[in-house]
């Protein structure tokens, strides 16, 4: 699998938000679960302004978006993350849904539940939060959307936590845990699923089971 | 997909019944875990080489879903996956040297159905892979499912239930087509290739190993359409219930460690855990594992050993593997798939 760039310093991902234990409303009641370690996990910095060529954004093909089988009760336009799998999946009804590689959130930033789309925006800008600025001072304290920011071409915000589905400008990312508790998904699929769900639209997030506990 | 062929098992069995007074024909009757652990090793039936399933590198090791269901077994049993001895057979074959005690389980990718067991006195314990015919189409934007096939030119396999599931299909769809029919998996694709027929038929498996051939994989899709079952599993023989419920709950305890999280990564840790589901299943509570004549931690060794279905799924036929077939059917029930375990308490 091809990687990108690793950094020396331990990252932060770009959607932490000012917060350093994410704090869930009660309405969302989405769970924060401890993870135990895995080999996948991504200790990756961002890299403002970089821009992916398309051939960075073709995919190892289980990550490239396809239509596939997919059994659940749940109606079509719901969108369901398998975070241990990662993969996104937009139900269509009748036993299909179209799944999208995603990257997802690193152990310790990981959680579930079930949360609605609140808001969308295209080309949103970035505003790293202090944790952030801290450890990585040469990072722009504001970036306006475009090319080249780590938020890609859309967002999705998820319910009132601090959580969004967005793209990306580090396509090898995908398949890997690496942000802080969002999914991230290359900006062609995050065009995509954009156009494809409006707000409103319920996400269910799972998780795979610990033995632990 | 199942070839229309009569195998002459019974008439086989009649004669030999009459020359041997019965001795051939009965197998191993209800011994099989004693012989099994006597002689030391596991005899399991395996296919000649279908990649995924079963099939030896260059240098004799063998690789594959049913082989990893053969090492689990050995592990459950032994304590130790090596000690399987990997015995191919031919279609035809397969199920007369299962009867007649050659091989204790068959892991050859073979269709679980009624007449299987009935006519040759077999019993299936489990479905490892859940196939079933799709269509291989050009990549292409437009389609996206098999109802928008309407006058399609089919390429498919003669003389194999494979037709008879296509025309049920269109016919019950409203569909048009045009069967373009071959007498070899091989020649169905060259036309295809050819661009004598705009769809490739067959069952999912084959499709996608049929693509790996093709100049261009990533220029065609198998549609996420099954039309038919197909269930693949392991059969052992009908007289030794103790046997078939080994060989059923190793199957089982594959699939459940997927389901409750455990991995051939975290089996240690699962050692200590305290979820009841997780303990019973490691075998640190219950006796689940001396009821069926086998230590406790059976499961914990079969998992350690190949990993869980999931594991093995990825490995071998998944997207770990040169095949790269998505989980579909064989997902878990909880996760848009079909596998489902009975629980172990």
């Amino acid at each position: 699998m091809r990687r990108i760039k690793i950094f020396g310093l331990a990252a932060l991902g770009i959607c932490l938000a000012a917060l350093a234990a994410p704090n869930m409303s009660a309405a969302t009641t989405p769970t924060v679960i401890a993870a135990p370690s895995g080999a996948d996990e991504m200790k990756v910095d961002d890299q403002p302004g970089y821009v992916p060529s398309a051939e960075s954004e073709q995919l190892d093909p289980q990550y490239q978006r396809q239509m596939v089988f997919y059994r659940t009760t749940e109606p079509p336009g719901t969108i369901i993350v398998q975070t241990s799998e990662k993969y996104l999946y937009l139900v269509q009804g009748g036993n299909r849904a179209l799944r999208y590689g995603i990257g997802v959130g690193r152990d310790g930033f990981q959680w579930k539940g079930l949360v609605k789309i609140a808001r969308k925006q295209e080309w949103p800008d970035w505003r790293p939060p202090p944790e952030m600025i801290e450890r990585q001072p040469y990072l722009p304290r504001f970036m306006a959307g475009g090319p080249g920011n780590p938020l890609g071409a859309r967002a999705m915000y998820l319910g009132a936590t601090v959580y969004r589905i967005h793209g990306t400008n580090q396509p090898d990312t995908i398949g890997s845990k690496v942000s802080s508790g969002c999914f991230r998904l290359i900006n062609p699929d995050v065009i995509d699923l954009y156009d494809r769900v409006p707000v409103g639209t319920r996400v269910i997030v799972h998780q795979a089971p610990s033995v632990e506990g | 997909m199942s070839i229309r062929k009569h195998t002459s098992a019974t008439l086989l069995c009649a004669s030999l019944l009459s020359i041997m007074a019965g001795a051939a024909c009965n197998g191993a009757a209800a011994q099989t875990l004693k012989a099994v652990k006597d002689r030391g090793e596991l005899i399991c039936g395996v296919s000649h080489g279908l990649p995924g399933f079963a099939a030896p590198d260059s240098s004799g090791a063998w690789s594959g879903i049913d082989v990893d269901y053969c090492r689990a077994v050995a592990a459950a049993v032994f304590h130790d996956p090596e000690k399987v001895r990997f015995m191919p057979l031919g279609v035809e074959e397969r199920f007369d040297v299962l009867k007649s005690g050659k091989i204790d389980v068959l892991a050859h990718n073979s269709t679980w159905t009624m007449s299987r067991e009935t006519d040759f006195g077999l019993t299936f314990v489990g479905v490892n892979y859940y196939d079933g015919q799709g269509f291989l189409v050009h990549r292409s934007p437009e389609i996206a499912s098999a109802l928008e096939l309407d006058g399609a030119k089919v390429c498919v396999q003669k003389g194999t239930t494979t037709i008879d599931n296509l025309e049920d299909y269109f016919k019950s769809n409203n569909l048009k087509y045009e069967a373009i029919g071959e007498s070899s998996q091989d020649d169905a694709r060259k036309d295809y290739e050819a661009g004598k027929c705009n769809v490739l038929t067959s069952d999912v498996s084959q499709l996608y190993a049929l693509r790996l051939q093709m100049v261009n994989p990533r220029d065609h899709v198998i549609l996420p359409d099954v039309i038919s079952k197909e269930p693949l599993g392991l059969a052992v023989r009908q007289d030794d219930t103790q046997w078939a419920e080994i060989v059923k709950w190793v199957d089982f305890a594959l699939i459940n460690a997927e389901e409750l999280g455990i991995s051939s990564k975290n089996v240690d840790e699962a050692m200590k855990s305290t979820k009841p589901a997780v303990r019973r299943l490691m075998g640190l509570d219950g006796d689940f594992g001396p009821k069926m004549g086998l230590s406790s931690d059976w499961a914990a060794n079969a998992i350690r050993a190949v990993g869980n279905y999931g594991e093995i799924y990825e490995r071998d036929v998944g997207s770990k593997s040169k095949l790269g077939i998505p989980r579909g059917l064989n997902e878990l029930w909880n996760l848009g798939g079909i596998q489902y375990a009975p629980p172990i308490r």
